[in-house]
């Protein structure tokens, strides 16, 4: 099959989803395609962190201005998705005054509102900082969900007629006549939504410009249709904690390093992170010193973070990209500016534009440069308006109601169920039949999972960033089955359909956790593994045939939880259970059958 | 206070909800894994609301001994309740006005107990008591505790204070407010049992332990109380003498609940030094000897049926009174399970939590009907009102058992 599209943009990330808002909006034809999830490459593995600017105030002030200009924009359209906690620069008795006054300088060059606090005065804003911290510079740092974000750009874009596919990764780039033309995907599980277990294929999608907006796969694309895109893709380690200890975003007023930052985000705190270059953006290491040196160095600002409980650590890469010849030999001094590189002029090979660099806070200012230039070698002329239209969900909307007489729901589940929300809390959560709460470390009511499950098919993953369920301190443990059994009460989904979908989530969840396996967190993972081994078999280690292990007929299943009593029936020779009634009937008790 | 951090040790297993007496009977009441670790985690400091069910939990605190990781569940649930009264409770409703008369009991005794006997008379009026439900919410179903004729401190003023002076064995006695006002006879029985075995006994000057006053959001009150009492026991500690209550729930309050709610100097300290009066006499004297050497036949004691308050649970106290007395010849005393009473305090005062209160209770009276006695036995006030009220038994506090086995008898102790 093949298709005609104005623009294809080439990956569901920030910027991918920025893009495709903006041309929508502006009248032009666009789909997108990301090869997971939204969010699958950098965007869902960053800190959460909308930057005032603070951090760039000194080493990068044009970032700086950039980034303060695009925090007020994003507190504006997209406020469902961003929580204002503020930020604080704390200076340690061992970092230098000097730059302290240069962060300060540079703050109030930048046009970044900055006030200086004393220790007293910031431990008032955080009774959990360090006793012996010397002072701290207030800036308007925030958090921001990116998932939600690029889950309402795509929704807009898509309410302006474009096409989004997920699970759809490019497998080529087609090139005749000396011009890029089109890509061809593979659809994991057919067009539109994924539905575990659905054949897929493969599609052919031509396009008038193709927009690369793959991040740290840019390379590959590029490879595809013949071209280098040099991008140097640095990991980093982002570590999870239970609970917000703080509710601030606290960075180290030093002028670069790892571990320097904490982010409330939701009801966690992220930590964060590491600057190293790696090969591969999908294969690299990650070590468990990394998170080590996260819990160490942030225990020195907010010292009880070195008994807290963690809950898992994930790694993201960052698409770092400098001209060829520029030569920086360490990731961290690589600038965090974008570049657009136009193929026709760069390698002759005219149909597609790359872009690589850059950062999450302004993906709406890239996007909207990028979309300039789109629509100047299409000949569309069409303003962008992406800085005055609020994302849907950020419409005029306030989290102060009363949620048990409009919503049925208890305060705290209410809140942040209309937190997330926003301004689709009455038409997700007004509903006439029962809203039981299905996650409750994340208060996620069963009405946003069905909202959620009816934009996602059967990709449970997709339902956990959409409503955060299974993201709370058990990390799935109590809810994850909850969550699968709403795909076949609600998504009619059979079975095995929804045993897939449940083994994925559930697979996702584990991976994290496996960094995080000492203290509770150990405790929680071998709760959460017991419960669903004795509760579910979902071990898979008693028998399947469930009547000849009533009549004690069952083997001893090796590594089994339970042990199956003495064992007297026969195993046939595979090890199964023979199940016909003539084989029950040849069978001579305390005889171990096989030969 | 941030109890965020806390949530950290809960890993939902759910054991405090299974052991929740009003989620049992109350499907309204979400139960302490929402009210604790759930609701703090999913704060942020711009949240002030708690939501309402938290006047649901009626403060029995199993929950605490429920959770196998340490999760300060009642810490979490004294907190938000507190939050809950002092931000979003309307101090002119019904509820609030009622609460605190509930919960500063012990000033109406105060009032109360100079005139007794018309106290009784017009409490225990009908009439006053459908009053009290309409105007107030306070059940007409419980009658009202009746007052002394002396209080027991003016009976200790009159006997001149201690009989017996120590300079090693020196005991302080938290009496609380029920045992001065309503039920002299335990106060007497401790001061008589505690002086047979030889201790100086001090009577400091206090207020109520704040029980009422925390299960009812009522922090600053409690805080007011618990500033008298941490003062006046710190000084007796200074001098040598130990804390001992004759009821749970204070000596609950005095080691829990204050080093948790309040930063007063001398909290850690009162907490360390204090006791429940069985408690220590059987930490620190040979009890079960004299015990053993008296004939119970001998004497004027029935069969009982004893029930452990949830607050001497807590402390680990739930056996103690049965296996003392299993030492006494003549008297069985039976353990009437781990359920809770169902009173929980002024919990089973308020006219909407009345049938809630009783349906808890339900398990405990059946198990008193079985029992071999026709006497209860208890040492937490409420719990005895609700025995009493359920089986319509007499009930003791074990030091009057004690008293009747140790002092009234010549035995050596």
């Amino acid at each position: 099959m093949s298709e005609r599209t104005e623009v294809l943009v080439i990956g569901g990330g920030s910027t991918g989803c920025g893009v495709a808002r903006d041309l929508a909006i502006r009248g032009v034809d666009v789909t997108l395609v990301e090869q997971g999830n939204l969010t699958h490459g950098t965007t869902g593995r960053m800190h959460g962190l909308l930057h005032s600017g603070g951090r760039y105030a000194v080493s990068d002030q044009a970032s700086a201005r950039e980034c303060i200009e695009e925090n007020r924009v994003l507190r504006d359209i997209a406020s469902h998705c961003v929580e204002m906690t503020g930020g604080l620069f704390v200076k340690r008795p061992e970092d230098t005054e000097e730059y302290f006054q240069k962060k300060l300088e540079g703050c109030r060059e930048c046009g970044i509102p900055a006030e200086v606090l004393s220790a007293e005065e910031a431990r008032e804003v955080e009774p959990f900082l360090a006793g012996d911290i010397d002072k701290a510079i207030r800036v308007p740092d925030g958090a921001i969900d990116p998932f939600r974000l690029c889950v309402a750009n795509a929704a807009d874009a898509e309410q302006h007629g474009a096409r989004i596919e997920t699970h759809s990764p490019v497998t080529d780039v087609l090139v005749e006549d000396g011009e890029i033309v089109g890509v061809e995907v593979t659809h994991e599980s057919g067009p539109g939504k994924r539905v575990h277990g659905t054949e897929g294929g493969t599609e052919a999608i031509y396009a008038d410009h193709i927009v690369n907006a793959t991040g740290a796969w840019a390379g590959r694309i590029g490879d595809m249709a013949g071209v280098t895109v040099e991008v140097r893709p640095s990991k980093g380690v982002m570590t999870v904690m239970n609970v917000r200890e703080v509710d601030t975003v606290i960075n180290r007023c030093q002028p670069k390093g790892d571990a320097d930052i904490v982010v409330p985000h939701e009801t966690t705190c992220i930590l964060g992170t590491t600057d190293e270059e790696v090969e591969d953006p999908e294969d690299y290491p990650e070590e468990a010193w990394e998170v080590d040196l996260m819990i160490e160095e942030l225990s020195k600002l907010v010292p009880m973070l070195e008994d807290a409980r963690t809950i898992r650590s994930y790694w993201g890469v960052r698409p770092l990209y400098e001209p060829p010849g520029t030569g920086t030999a360490d990731p961290t001094d690589i600038t965090r500016d974008f570049f657009l590189l136009d193929h026709a002029e760069r390698d002759d090979l005219p149909g597609m534009t790359s872009i690589v660099g850059g950062k999450f806070t302004t993906y709406r200012l890239m996007a909207e440069k990028i979309s300039d230039h789109v629509c100047d070698l299409l000949g569309v002329d069409a303003e962008c308006t992406t800085a005055d239209e609020p994302l849907p969900g950020s419409e005029d909307f306030s989290v102060l109601r009363d949620y048990m007489d409009e919503f049925g729901l208890r305060s705290p589940i209410g809140r942040r169920s209309v937190q997330r929300l926003g301004s689709r809390a009455d038409e997700v959560l007004k509903t006439d039949e029962a809203n039981p709460v299905v996650c409750q470390c994340e208060a996620v009511t069963r009405a946003e999972l069905r909202d959620a499950i009816g934009e996602s098919g059967t990709d449970l993953n997709d339902v956990r960033l959409r409503t955060r369920a299974s993201m709370g301190n058990c990390q799935g443990g109590f809810c994850a089955h909850r969550m699968a059994n709403e795909l076949h009460d609600f998504g009619g989904y059979d079975q095995p359909t929804v045993d897939a979908a449940l083994d994925e989530l559930w697979q996702e969840r584990w991976k994290g956790q496996r960094h995080a396996l000492w203290g509770q967190q150990l405790s929680q993972a071998m709760l959460n593994h017991l419960l669903h081994a004795t509760t579910m078999n979902r071990d898979g280690a008693a028998p399947e045939d469930f009547a000849a292990f009533d009549t004690g007929e069952a083997p001893d299943t090796a590594g089994g939880l339970d042990d199956a009593g003495d064992a007297t029936g026969a195993t046939a020779p595979d090890g199964g259970i023979p199940v016909d009634a003539d084989a029950m009937d040849r069978r001579d008790g305390g005889d171990a059958g096989g030969d | 206070m941030d109890l965020r951090p806390g949530a950290d040790s809960c890993y939902k297993c759910t054991s405090c909800d299974t052991s929740c007496p009003v989620a049992e009977v109350d499907d309204s009441f979400p139960g302490p894994k929402f009210q604790g670790p759930e609701q703090w985690r999913l704060k942020r400091k711009e949240d002030t609301e708690i939501d309402d069910s938290i006047m649901g939990c009626s403060n029995c605190m199993r929950c605490d001994g429920a959770c196998p990781s340490d999760v300060p569940l009642s810490q979490m649930h004294n907190s938000a309740r507190g939050e809950y009264v002092d931000n979003q409770m309307d101090k002119l409703s019904r509820e609030y006005i009622r609460n605190r008369i509930l919960a500063n009991y012990g000033t109406l005794a105060r009032l109360g107990s100079k005139v007794p006997r018309l106290t009784n008379a017009v409490m225990g009026n009908s009439l006053v008591q459908k009053v009290n439900e309409k105007v107030l919410g306070i059940t007409a179903e419980r009658d009202f505790p009746e007052f002394a004729d002396e209080t027991f401190r003016s009976w200790w003023k009159k006997r001149g204070g201690p009989k017996v002076q120590s300079e090693e064995k020196r005991i302080a006695y938290f009496h609380g407010d029920y045992a001065n006002y309503n039920t002299v006879e335990v106060a007497k029985a401790l001061v008589r049992v505690y002086e047979e075995f030889g201790y100086e006994i001090l009577v400091p000057d206090q207020r109520c332990s704040g029980t009422p006053m925390f299960a009812n959001g009522m922090l600053d009150d409690a805080r007011r109380s618990a500033k008298v009492n941490v003062e006046n026991l710190g000084d007796a500690i200074e001098n040598g003498y130990d804390i001992v209550a004759s009821c749970t729930s204070c000596s609950m309050a005095l080691r829990q609940e204050y080093p948790e709610q309040f930063d007063l100097d001398g909290t850690e300290t009162v907490a360390a030094n204090t006791y429940d009066a069985l408690e220590y006499l059987l930490i620190n004297e040979n009890v079960i000897d004299p015990i053993r050497a008296v004939d119970g036949d001998e004497l004027d004691l029935p069969d009982f049926a004893y029930h452990a308050p949830c607050h001497s649970r807590n402390q680990g106290l739930d056996r103690q009174a049965v296996e003392l007395f299993r030492h006494l010849d003549g008297v069985g005393v039976e353990d009437v399970g781990d359920s809770c009473s169902g009173i929980s305090g002024t919990y089973g005062w308020k006219e909407e939590k009345y049938d809630y209160s009783m349906a808890i209770g339900e398990e405990m009276f059946e198990h008193m009907e079985h029992a071999e006695g026709e006497t209860g036995m208890t040492e937490c006030p409420t719990c005895s009102m609700q025995m009493e009220h359920g089986t319509g038994y007499e009930i003791n506090h074990p030091l009057e058992v004690l008293e009747k086995a140790l002092v009234e008898t010549d035995v050596e102790v």
